[in-house]
């Protein structure tokens, strides 16, 4: 079993950690999907505003491949197309009419049918669970992957990790996840180090991480376990998208309960929930505290910020709020700010640690300068002989080649905005990479 | 107090917003504002949370680790001036001032003047005020005799902010370190009044003067002492003649450039900085392991023959000149220096060599830091560029290797 100590990185240590048992919260009114989350999904849909869905009937499906849909969570009625710019489906809002319906039955899947588990997976609305590397788009179809890395850590700033995402009942589903998964692709599974997950592997090569944040991100441990070669593509999942998978390999009606933590400081008691997939934001964080919030699905890291009467991402188990105000400091930059903690050892709590979790502001708090590379963000970079200075300064001189001679395929999104969290220029490290991915796209 | 000064700074800035009578001069707006109160805008794309540190501390630290240098300049040039004029023990109380009376307008000077330079470039280029010029203003009057000509002080601390940095496109794009650039300007402009032996005193020449300077003091620096025997001398035992222990050429009672001379102070900064990671510990360690070596290998080849130089044992040359300051603050200028790890290494090794050549070898310069520092600047990026292929090419390898 591989083991990755990884020393590298860093722990956000911002305030509001969930806590606590799983909260069962009453059916929601409404749920909803939003399509942009997925990245290079172009939707068609399936309904149209005020058709009545089945639990587990398709709402849309991928333009490029129809197989690939998205399942109705609840039996309900389609109440909104919401649009954004360029009449980008933003919301896909369908209220709830029954909470207790089973709906369409699905039936069990031979295990030993690859063609069967892929078409069940795509059908079922479980395909969109998994990236590629090095493009984080949902594989298409009938793509082959050279190795599919299964996630079972977390180490992003509040997000909920295995021990609370993947309970004792979910074992036996994700042992036959993972044994589906193999009969696509070989199958990484990397977990905790210590874990007692190791033991639902199976036939799965288990890896154990451990370490400051990016150590549990999947993209990172692409690039240490198995980086896509040539033209080829690795794909990777969480786990406990795995356990979906292995539910609706098993049959039954569609699996439409998931735990989500709402965290932050903007959370009056932060907690975790066990609710519909696609739930409301407002359901699930129960009381926000404060006037002006940031409500964000995911991390503050790498999470999307959005208005508060949305619903919570698919995918990223957390919604952070963050109160959405900053003060400043008089003359902060040359007192020692005793207060303060900083990743640079130029604050006086940055030697003692934090000392408990940190009520974190999204202040830039600094003006934006060029690049001064004193060295920090090699202080992240987990990844393997990549040089972010470089890197990101050939990303914004346009030059897609050097680009990618410096690794701008082997980048993960984690490891860029750490590298923004820390820059001491106010550098949006992880805007230009999405720039550079953009770039690279464009040309390909 | 903060509420006070906010609100004011919150009556003014509609002047000098987009449409405000006052646009053109935002940089100076936003540059005081920041100077009294961290910046209150909030993160729009990216990561929504961001570390405390921005660039404007960063250099302030850099100007904390100074402190030392500064202050024992402030000593320091007042205790030669009163040892050239003959009084034997000058106290700390009358040196100080003089000392101060000596540096204060070159530094004011070097601010002003260089300041004005930075600000019509913000002006010009809408750009906002680079706190490095902090840092460069107060780098190049360390370097410089107390003796400077003003006038020489701001046209060479134009030139280096102009020169060094703005036309580069200002702190992070530049090449060479503009302190240094500055100096170099003024080095190779005005020769006789940074080179020599009588420019590194204030004996007899200012206000605070106790007299002439005595009959038969000759100035001169202990580097200049050592190099200008005669071939096959001992330069060690010329130091000493000179009436210097390697005491006094440690903690940098003799003359010299203002900041340079104490080797002491400069490693305090040095300290300072790299426990804060603001300066690298590799180009730090690997300019003097540069320095050492070189001086041990000509020590090797010192002959009868050979200039007295030759003959400096290497912990000789750690502490004297500019080396220990151009190590500590101008070589780990991280913009005009190698990026990478290993590029650090090889960047810093050189200086130590190259200083070392210059004083040695070259018989017009006594001191070879700044030279040694200027020339890796102009190297640096081809040694990155070195450094950068072969850390791809070992990652496509290991890529190519895996699974």
């Amino acid at each position: 079993m591989p083991d990755h100590a990884l020393r590298k990185g860093l722990d956000i240590p911002i305030a509001g950690q969930a806590s606590g048992e799983p909260v069962q919260l009453d059916p929601p009114s409404t749920v909803a999907y939003s399509p942009t989350e997925f990245r290079g999904l172009t939707p068609r849909l399936d309904v149209r505003e005020g058709d009545t869905v089945e639990r587990g009937a398709p709402l849309f499906h991928a333009k490029a491949s129809p197989e690939i849909k998205f399942l109705s969570p609840v039996t309900g009625r389609v109440k909104e197309v919401r649009r954004g710019r360029r009449r980008v489906i933003t919301d896909l809002v369908v209220e709830v009419t029954d909470a207790t319906a089973a709906g369409v039955q699905f039936e069990a899947v031979d295990l030993n049918d690859a063609d069967a588990i892929r078409r069940a997976l795509q059908q079922r609305g479980q395909w969109a669970a998994f990236r590629t590397r090095p493009l984080n788009n949902i594989p298409s179809a009938d793509s082959t992957p050279q190795a599919i890395l299964v996630s079972a850590t977390e180490t992003g700033p509040l997000m909920p990790g295995p021990d609370v995402l993947i309970g004792e009942a979910d074992k036996e589903h994700l042992t036959r996840g993972l044994a589906a998964l193999a009969k696509l692709g070989p199958v990484h599974f990397a977990v905790p180090k210590g874990s007692a997950l190791a033991s639902a592997a199976g036939s799965a090569q288990t890896h154990t991480f451990s370490g400051p944040h990016p150590a549990g991100d999947p993209q990172v441990q692409v690039n240490l376990v198995c980086p896509p070669k040539g033209d080829g593509e690795v794909w990777y999942c969480k786990a406990w998208d795995v356990v979906e998978m292995g539910k609706v390999l098993a049959g039954g009606s569609f699996p439409n309960e998931r735990v989500y933590a709402a965290v932050g400081a903007g959370v009056a008691q932060p907690r975790f929930v066990k609710a519909i997939l696609g739930s409301p934001l407002a359901d699930v964080v129960g009381s926000a505290k404060g006037e002006q919030l940031r409500w964000i699905r995911g991390s503050v890291l790498t999470g999307q910020a959005v208005d508060a009467d949305r619903w919570v991402s698919h995918f990223k188990r957390a919604v952070h709020v963050l109160p959405d105000e900053v003060e400043s400091e008089l003359f902060g930059w040359a007192l020692p700010m005793f207060g303060l903690w900083s990743f640079h050892k130029t604050f006086l709590k940055s030697f003692l640690g934090p000392g408990g979790p940190v009520d974190m502001r999204p202040g830039v708090y600094g003006g934006e300068r060029a690049i001064v590379p004193i060295g920090v963000y090699a202080k992240v970079m987990v990844s393997p002989d990549i040089l972010p200075e470089f890197l990101f300064k050939s990303i914004v001189a346009n030059d897609l080649e050097e680009a990618i001679q410096l690794g701008l395929l082997d980048m993960t999104e984690e490891e860029a905005a750490l590298c923004t969290y820390i820059c001491p220029s106010k550098v949006e490290f992880d805007e230009l990479l999405k720039k550079g991915i953009e770039m690279y796209e464009k040309e390909a | 107090m903060k509420h006070l000064i906010e609100s004011q700074f919150d009556k003014l800035r509609p002047l000098f917003e987009e449409g405000g009578k006052l646009n053109w001069a935002w940089p100076l707006f936003e540059g005081q504002e920041t100077l009294f109160l961290t910046p209150k805008h909030k993160t729009k794309a990216g990561a929504h949370v961001r570390d405390r540190m921005d660039m404007k501390r960063l250099m302030i630290f850099v100007l904390y680790a100074l402190a030392p240098a500064l202050l024992f300049a402030f000593y320091n040039v007042g205790y030669q001036g009163f040892l050239a004029e003959g009084v034997a023990n000058p106290s700390f109380a009358q040196a100080v001032p003089r000392g101060a009376l000596a540096m204060l307008p070159i530094i004011i000077t070097s601010y002003a003047a260089g300041g004005i330079a930075e600000l019509v470039f913000c002006v010009v280029r809408k750009h906002e005020i680079n706190e490095g010029f902090l840092v460069t203003a107060m780098l190049f009057p360390l370097t410089l005799p107390p003796t400077i000509p003003l006038w020489m002080v701001a046209v060479g601390i134009i030139f280096g902010v102009v020169i060094g940095k703005e036309v580069f496109g200002g702190v992070g794009m530049n090449i060479l370190n503009p302190a240094l650039t500055a100096r170099a300007f003024v080095f190779f402009t005005y020769p006789a009044a940074i080179s020599g032996a009588g420019v590194w005193d204030v004996g007899g020449k200012d206000l605070l003067s106790s007299g002439p300077v005595t009959d038969g003091y000759t100035g001169a620096t202990p580097l200049l002492a050592a190099s200008s025997g005669a071939p096959g001398s001992d330069a060690v035992k010329l130091i000493t003649e000179a009436g210097w222990s390697y005491q006094d050429l440690a903690l940098g009672l003799i003359p010299g450039s203002a900041g340079e001379v104490s080797s002491v102070a400069a490693a305090l900064g040095a300290i300072f900085l790299v426990v804060t990671g603001i300066a690298s510990w590799r180009i730090i360690v690997s300019c003097i392991v540069g320095l050492l070596a070189m001086a041990a290998v000509l020590n090797g080849f010192a002959g009868p023959e050979s200039v007295s130089m030759m003959t400096l044992p290497p912990h000789y040359h750690l502490v004297m000149g500019g080396f220990a300051f151009g190590a500590v603050f101008m070589a780990t200028d991280p913009c005009s220096s190698a990026v990478t790890p290993t590029g650090r290494l090889i960047y810093g090794f050189f200086i130590g060599v190259l200083c070392v050549l210059v004083r040695v070898v070259n018989p017009a310069y006594p001191e070879g830091m700044m030279l040694a520092i200027l020339f890796m600047n102009v190297f640096a990026p081809l040694i990155d560029y070195f450094v950068v292929k072969q850390t791809t090419k070992r990652r496509q390898a290991r890529m190519a290797a895996a699974a």
